[in-house]
């Protein structure tokens, strides 16, 4: 009785997202050979893979520096929402003050102030970090401020009935019901944030990470390298969901949202 | 241990609505009183006065002396709600010591142990269990240990058994009898049910529409303890036939 449903989940955890990998990888492959497309327009999977090949110790160590960018600032802005967050609740005042600030962050076309970020912040790491976490932040703290917001009203009749503390609140049900909606965000989030690195690196003249080889690439008109880097992004983009995935399992396994059927 | 429950004067108005005017309630030491009135005459909203929940417009409510938010700064006032309000990331033994986790600073002396009660109320074998685990009158349970693990003097309940079908309902009820014959405290009850009010209370109160007032203070003289065969007894029926009559007078303004 135990292991079917068990069998099932794995089937469907494992099993079905290669068949759609495989799948798109094939008809990627079989449309660039059909359709004899150019390469720097769209390069067939297997010459991305002979070209990574070449290569693989480069492209391995500017993951890492995409990932560090990338991992950092999506921390540094869940961890900023975290603190934001509970202080808006408290206080509609503030949650409303606080609100077009953070739709202009959130709408504001990163591509095109990155370069003023790298003049002020200066070249390498900290422009990378810094615009990360930024363009992280708003979806962060909506979440954070709906999720807590959103504590069962029973249960906080209930803490209201032994005098909690507002920090016992915070911690012990206002937090833990923030968990499904930033969850949430940060599927979204950690694509944006490999995204961002991506594009910061491009322009911070340090030469580190997937976003300066896609630059030169690009810049020199070379589609298998700047194919190479969108295929290590999509890489990493599939390792941060299974691991925001793992996480979810093991954080949120008392949510419905991590039930099957 | 239990505290007597005192009102004088207690009005309540949200806005222009009146729901509670000048009320005074003498609620002795150790009873179980309940309070029952047709929907929306302000129960709730008087419970939750006497919690210190919600302010009184006007009037005082002294609960053993002291002040309901003496009473629920130092957690010697249990609440049982309504909707278990369990906490689904935690397990049953958790959410059954919860209230002694919030404001350690005032841990009542005390008070009974949560894996004992979980034991009283035969969930012994879900300590491990999330609340989504439960059934709901099991959920219901683990809301009213969570109260009781507080020993507290007063328990306040309001319709607690209200979501449950009528089986679950009346072994929750039994279950309230016992628990409260092992842990004895002042209780207020909140119900719709004549039978549930006469089959545990020392006193019923029957509330008139809104704004809420007294209509009837009925004493229950039924010996104690109360088996679960009590109902089948013309005692009982009696108790229930008077309820019915003195309810059904303050909704219609009959007799009083
Ligand atoms: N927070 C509030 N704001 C405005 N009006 C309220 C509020 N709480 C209660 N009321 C009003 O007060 C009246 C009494 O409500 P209350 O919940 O105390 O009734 P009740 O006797 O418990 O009803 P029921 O038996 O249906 O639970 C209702 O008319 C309700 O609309
Ligand atoms: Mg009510």
């Amino acid at each position: 009785m135990t292991d079917r449903p068990g069998a099932t989940s794995r089937r469907l955890r494992v099993v079905a997202p290669i068949v759609g990998i495989v799948v798109f990888l094939a008809v990627w492959e079989a449309f660039v050979q059909l359709r004899d497309v150019r390469p720097f327009v769209l390069t067939a999977p297997s010459d991305i893979l002979g070209y990574l090949g070449k290569a693989p110790g480069d492209f391995f160590a500017a993951s890492l520096i995409t990932t560090r960018h990338a991992l950092v600032g999506f921390v540094a802005a869940l961890i900023v929402a975290l603190l934001l967050g509970s202080v808006l609740v408290a206080s509609p005042f503030a949650e409303r003050a606080t609100q077009p600030v953070l739709v202009l962050i959130q709408v504001a076309p990163f591509v095109a102030y990155i370069s003023s970020i790298v003049l002020w912040l200066g070249a390498g790491d900290p422009p990378a970090y810094f615009t990360t976490g930024l363009v992280c932040l708003p979806a962060f703290v909506f979440a954070a401020v709906s999720g807590m917001r959103s504590a069962d009203p029973a249960s906080r009749e209930l803490f209201a009935s032994v005098d909690a503390s507002r920090w016992e609140v915070m911690w012990r049900l206002r937090l833990p019901s923030s968990m499904p909606s930033l969850f949430t965000t940060a599927r979204y989030s950690i694509g944006l944030a490999l995204i961002v690195s991506y594009l910061v690196e491009g322009s911070n003249f340090s030469d580190e990470g997937l976003g300066a080889i896609g630059k030169r690439a690009a810049a020199s008109n070379v589609g298998d390298a700047l194919w190479a880097t969108v295929f290590c992004m999509v890489i990493l983009g599939t390792l941060g969901l299974g691991l925001i995935t793992l996480l979810e399992r093991w954080l949120l396994h008392w949510h419905a949202s991590q039930r099957t059927v | 241990m239990s505290v007597a429950v005192e009102l004088r004067g207690v009005s309540k108005s949200f806005g222009d609505l009146p729901v509670v005017q000048r009320l005074d309630l003498d609620i002795e030491a150790g009873a179980f009183v309940s309070l029952v009135g047709p929907s929306g005459c302000g129960k709730s909203t008087l419970l939750r006065m006497i919690a210190g929940l919600e302010d009184p417009t006007a009037g005082t409510v002294t609960i053993g002396g002291a002040s309901p938010a003496e009473l629920r700064r130092t957690k010697r006032l249990a609440v049982v709600p309504q909707q278990p309000g369990l906490l689904p990331w935690r397990t049953v033994a958790e959410n059954a010591r919860l209230l002694l986790e919030v404001n350690r600073r005032h841990q009542p002396a005390d008070h009974p142990d949560p894996l004992e009660l979980l034991d009283e109320v035969g969930l012994i074998d879900f300590l491990g269990a999330y609340p989504h685990e439960l059934s709901g009158g099991m959920r219901q349970r683990v809301a009213l240990v969570r109260g009781f693990a507080l020993g507290a003097p007063l328990v306040l309940m309001d319709e607690p058994f209200a979501a449950l079908d009528e089986i679950t309902r009346s072994e929750m009820r039994d279950l309230l009898a016992r628990l409260l014959e092992r842990h004895p405290a002042t209780v207020v009850f909140v119900t719709h049910s004549i039978s549930e009010a006469a089959f545990l209370s020392d006193r019923v109160l029957v509330f008139s529409p809104r704004p809420a007032g007294v209509a009837a203070d009925v004493t229950v003289a039924l010996p104690r303890p109360r088996p679960p065969e009590l109902e089948d007894t013309t005692a009982f029926v009696e108790v229930c036939a008077e309820l019915r009559h003195r309810l059904h007078g303050a909704m219609y303004g009959a007799t009083s």
